[in-house]
């Protein structure tokens, strides 16, 4: 119909399946992310760590340019574990700012304007609304993090050959595992913050201050008790230990990894518990 | 809640519904069948009126009874039944920093429709509603009046065969609560979606529904077919006497009047057809009662309102 006849007339065409709905809540909150130019920026520059390391595993395999440089295969100690393992923390911390600066973007402006009441009187619900954020977060932060770890670690197998990439599984699971973990606690974490604070600033502010109040907390009762008690709260130790754990390293945290995963899981449940409690079309007032 | 023949039409089937919230009683077991192309939910504030609303799409979980819309129950259908609903809230409800354009497309979108059909949708319902000069704008600079019309285009861009209004002219001028009851009674008249309208303003519900629902501290305080009640075309009449005329009021009731005391020298009646003002006359000289004031007018949606509201306290 066309717009100057100025009429209004029922929908009779196909509708979109509508376990997919949720996807629209993460298309919409994908394109608003991304009209910041300093976002699309910083995102960008994301993926420099992986570049160079993908720079380095061409020059190591190209004996042609090592001869040039005057370098030899070693010239870094080899491709090692170690090698990934600081390229896993060179893609988490800048992750971790993506997820830190998108996820309080993500519901404190819906909470802030009433939004919420308009899509839960669609056909989605709550958890739909959360699923299609969450998946954001996951879109957003995976390319630069896990999908290049592999897309590395995959390159580096092909162009060792002789079951390198056998020997190395573990450097795969730890990408995929470690980043996921990583970026589903974080995600819920911000979301959570997100809901509850319900300002874009404040709840970017209070999920710094949370993960610092944490550690320092754990420390500070580490350092009371001289034992490693504190690491129950200290998360970002609790995620060190666990990725560690997943290269086959020695971890940093005093405790056993399966209670550093139970500081994860503990932390992703409260989050969940905040998110059900916040996440209402309206609020009683009790 | 079984449905019967009549209830296979009926829009909202109240069935005992009850509903707590915070520990309190908010909606107390609530009987109704409503049929009407447009639906008035009439009461005072605090009545219950937005949350029979919520609880109608499944926000608010009944605490006993139950309820259908368009025929589904509400509870254990939320996705399926919202599919249906648009729902246009009181507050200010908007995304931030989208323009008009894109938030209705993204309801659109919400609600089922392909991208494209939404993005169509979008500009034909901002264009129907009076804001297609203004649709690439950021909601957030929108005045009052420009936020009440992207709410009831968003709720309309999906074309659903229940609209729910929610205090829809709250905050608005005349002109444009003039034409936000236009557009409501455009889509009434189109007569493929059904409106549900909440609001405490009785010239509102009256100018656009056809049967009312009436709340009072959240129970049924009355529930009429306004179109039935404008046939019946009974006539009102306010008397005002300037002093005691004993028998009077009994000689009017001997008319065929409905009477109501209200103090020894004021009256109010329901005339039958039968009888005239000129009888009122007539009836006053024998008693030599001297009418001060006569008032006549139609049963109007105000008498039924206050005869709902009166009902507790033993009428007027």
């Amino acid at each position: 119909m066309a717009v100057y006849e100025r009429a209004w007339r029922p929908y009779a065409g196909r509708l979109t399946p509508i376990g997919r709905r949720f996807l629209v809540v993460t298309r919409y909150a994908l394109a608003e992310a991304f009209s910041s130019r300093l976002f699309t920026a910083f995102y960008a520059a994301c993926f420099l760590p992986s570049l160079l390391a993908l720079f380095l595993i061409y020059i190591s395999h190209n004996l042609a340019l090592l001869e040039q440089l005057g370098l030899t295969r070693e010239f870094m100690g080899g491709l090692t574990l170690v090698f990934f393992r600081l390229l896993f923390l060179w893609q988490a911390i800048p992750g971790f700012f993506l997820m830190a600066i998108l996820a309080p973007s993500l519901i404190a402006p819906d909470l802030a304007n009433s939004a919420l009441p308009l899509y839960l009187s669609r056909p989605i619900d709550r958890r739909d609304y959360v699923l299609g954020k969450l998946a954001v977060l996951f879109l957003v932060v995976s390319p630069p993090t896990w999908v290049m770890g592999i897309a590395l670690f995959l390159l580096q197998a092909v162009e060792e050959g002789g079951g390198w990439g056998v020997t190395n599984w573990r450097i795969a699971l730890a990408y995929l595992v470690g980043h996921l973990v990583w970026i589903l606690v974080i995600s819920l974490l911000g979301l959570a913050i997100s809901a509850w604070v319900r300002y874009r600033p404040a709840a970017l502010g209070a999920l710094f201050a949370l993960l610092f109040v944490l550690s320092a907390f754990g420390s500070a009762v580490n350092g009371i008790t001289g034992s490693s008690i504190g690491d129950v709260v200290h998360l970002t130790r609790a995620v060190a230990s666990v990725v560690q754990h997943l290269f086959g390293a020695p971890t940093s945290s005093g405790l056993p990894v399966a209670v550093n995963w139970l500081t994860l899981a503990a932390v992703g449940l409260l989050s969940i518990v905040v998110l059900n409690r916040k996440l209402r079309a309206h609020e009683v007032v009790r | 809640m079984k449905s019967g023949p009549q209830s296979a039409a009926a829009v909202v089937e109240l069935d005992g519904l009850s509903v707590r919230l915070g520990g309190r009683p908010v909606l107390s077991d609530l009987h109704a069948s409503l049929a009407g192309r447009a639906i008035g939910l009439l009461g005072p504030n605090g009545a219950g009126k937005t949350t029979l609303l919520r609880t109608l799409l499944d926000f608010f979980h009944p605490s006993a009874g139950g309820a259908r819309v368009l025929g589904q129950e509400i509870t254990g259908n939320g996705k399926e039944l919202r599919g249906g609903i648009g729902y246009m809230p009181e507050s200010d409800a908007f995304i931030a920093g989208q323009t008009a354009v894109r938030f209705v497309r993204l309801m659109a979108e919400l609600s089922g429709l392909p991208p494209r059909a939404a993005l169509e949708r979008a500009h034909e319902t901002l264009f129907y509603v009076g804001l297609g000069e203004a649709r690439y704008r950021r909601i957030g600079t929108f005045s009052t009046g420009m936020k009440q019309m992207v709410k009831l285009a968003q709720a309309l861009a999906h074309g659903p065969r229940l609209l729910m209004l929610d205090e829809p002219t709250n905050g608005l001028d005349p002109p444009a609560r003039s034409r936000m009851l236009e557009l409501i009674r455009d889509i009434r008249d189109r007569g493929e979606t059904h409106i549900l309208l909440s609001s405490h303003l009785l010239a509102d519900v009256e100018s656009v529904c056809d049967e009312v629902l009436i709340l009072k501290q959240g129970r049924v305080a009355a529930c009429c077919n306004l179109t039935e009640q404008r046939r019946a075309n009974r006539s009102f009449v306010e008397l005002e006497l300037t002093s005691a005329a004993p028998g009077f009021g009994e000689a009017l009731a001997g008319l065929g009047c409905e009477v109501a005391l209200a103090g020894d020298r004021r009256l109010k009646l329901v005339m039958p057809h039968a009888v005239a003002v000129r009888d009122l006359f007539q009836v006053a000289a024998r008693h030599q009662a001297a009418i001060r004031r006569l008032d006549c007018k139609r049963d109007s949606l105000q008498d039924i309102f206050l005869r709902a509201m009166e009902d507790d306290r033993g009428g007027v």
